[in-house]
């Protein structure tokens, strides 16, 4: 028997590995562009402290040479930025009513343990409810896309969708998160 | 700066959408498009949060209200024994202080499968899981014993362990496993529990229903009304074969059995809303094409609606 279930639709979180040293050069002289991307993603003057950082902790990990070096870090960077982003969304919203749900984090919360689960529960059903208003279909896309880390591409090929279908109910699925999040971070 | 709110919004959108492609290479023109405008960012985070904040939500859940007592020891009966149990807390409490934070977090998946595409999925415990089209399940890879059904068809083969039930979710209705393999149908609010070797207990917490070989139990979602009746084991699961038997189903129900099956889209006119059906299907090796020849087995003619069918009566005027 397989140490995982035999499922075929289950990816692995990345499909790309950490930087080798050869890469360093390269990387260096584009220096730039990955700083210039920082500041637009609202890092100003951190820019170059995230970028060391990030660098570090990347060829740090390194085991194999990846194909797409600078797409790499350029999404390294984006997920650094937004997780950036998400903590300062969480820090302003602590006061309030809202009970922040992070799986990743949740010794954050001082909410009794029980009652995280029944809100986590609660606001995934109230989130699967407006999902679904938009049809099954838009539901179950979002999941491969979101929760299985599925691409557009594979999950058309999946369901025997065209690709506008998918990236359309993704745009579905998106647009009713955004409303809903607003709508809760509003009250 | 003339683009509207709503035009950034979705232009964040798409670009967000795109950037998580694992093959995404158009960082250069992301860079130019976020620094063409302040707003842009701004909708970009918010348009990637949104994805991650239900992402985490799935994380979060627990894939079972944990029962209270699972793994705690009891609490001492009397005072003897006090100084054993307060040793044993002791124990429970550096023993949960050591499983790293990761191992205890559930790790969701789903398996979501078409109309008319089947999959089976091996556990590591030696369990199968036959997953009819049009089926969404959920499973966690941290809590192997469990699965949610969301919506659809699968037929459940599970090594039984007394001490670790295998448990099924649909909706409020929990059914646990006691040696067993069976069948579970979810559409709508409605749910058809069929057992063929062993038994599973419905609602243990509640109802307590327990379901033997050959039996069957549907489960009226709206009222929570357990219907129990007879069906042959030999039935049980048949869309595994490509036989799917009914015992005076209304037509609706053969429609989306044939729909997870087949992969046809089917539709039932109104004036046959009342009909039912007795009988075996056999729908292996067909294709949707093949709902003309099928539909007069159900006292109905196919009629063809846009990409799918309609069953209408035999006697309706075309």
């Amino acid at each position: 028997m397989c140490a995982t279930p035999n499922v075929s639709l289950a990816l692995p979180e990345s499909g790309t590995s950490p930087p080798s040293q050869g890469l360093q050069a390269l990387l260096l002289a584009e220096r730039e562009g990955f700083l210039r991307f920082l500041r637009a993603r609202g890092a100003g003057d951190a820019a170059e402290d995230i970028f060391q950082d990030t660098w570090l902790r990347l060829a740090a990990a390194q085991t194999n040479p990846i194909a797409e070096p600078r797409n790499y870090l350029f999404r390294a960077l984006n997920n650094v930025m937004h997780d950036r982003y998400r903590s300062a969304q969480r820090a302003r919203r602590r006061d309030g009513e809202w009970i922040e749900i992070n799986s990743s984090n949740a010794e954050a919360s001082d909410a009794p343990l029980p009652d995280r689960a029944l809100a986590a529960r609660q606001a995934l059903a109230q989130a699967e409810a407006v999902l679904r208003a938009e049809g099954e279909r838009v539901l179950d896309i979002f999941r491969l896309f979101r929760i299985e880390g599925l691409g557009q591409r594979a999950i058309a090929e999946h369901l025997g969708l065209s690709l506008s279908t998918v990236e359309k109910d993704l745009q579905k699925a998106y647009r009713a998160l955004i409303r809903l999040k607003e709508t809760q971070d509003a009250e | 700066m003339t683009d509207t709110n709503e035009q950034i919004r979705q232009e964040a959108l798409e670009w967000a959408l795109a950037s998580q492609e694992a093959d995404f290479a158009g960082w250069d023109a992301l860079t130019g498009w976020l620094e063409a405008d302040a707003r842009h960012n701004q909708a970009y985070d918010a348009a990637m949060a949104a994805g991650s904040w239900m992402a985490d939500l799935v994380a979060a859940v627990p894939a079972l209200p944990q029962p209270a007592n699972d793994g705690q020891p009891l609490p001492p009966a009397n005072a003897r024994s006090w100084r054993r149990g307060f040793l044993a807390l002791a124990a429970a409490i550096v023993a949960i202080l050591l499983i790293p934070l990761w191992q205890m977090r559930p790790q969701p998946y789903s398996v979501i499968t078409p109309n008319g595409q089947t999959r089976t999925i091996a556990l590591e415990d030696g369990s199968r899981i036959l997953v009819n089209g049009g089926t969404r399940l959920m499973l966690d890879r941290n809590e192997p014993r469990f699965a949610r059904l969301e919506r659809g068809e699968a037929m459940f083969i599970v090594r039984h362990d007394e001490a670790d039930p295998f448990v099924v979710e649909a909706g409020d209705v929990r059914l646990v496993d006691a040696g067993t393999a069976f069948n579970v149908v979810r559409s709508g609010a409605g749910l058809d529990v069929a057992v063929s070797e062993g038994a599973v207990i419905v609602n243990p917490d509640g109802e307590n229903v327990r379901l033997n070989p050959g039996r069957r139990a549907q489960i009226d979602g709206a009222s929570g009304r357990i219907l129990v009746s007879d069906i042959a084991a030999s039935h049980i699961g048949g869309w595994r074969s490509g036989q799917i038997a009914f015992a005076d189903a209304p037509l609706g129900e053969v429609a989306q059995a044939i729909e997870r099956t087949l992969g046809a889209n089917v539709t039932v006119s109104p004036d046959l809303a009342g009909a039912r059906f007795s009988g075996i299907l056999q729908v292996a090796g067909r294709t949707p094409d093949a709902l003309p020849q099928i539909a007069p087995v159900l006292g109905a003619r196919a009629v063809r609606r846009g990409q799918g069918w309609e069953l209408v009566s035999i006697d309706a005027q075309p």
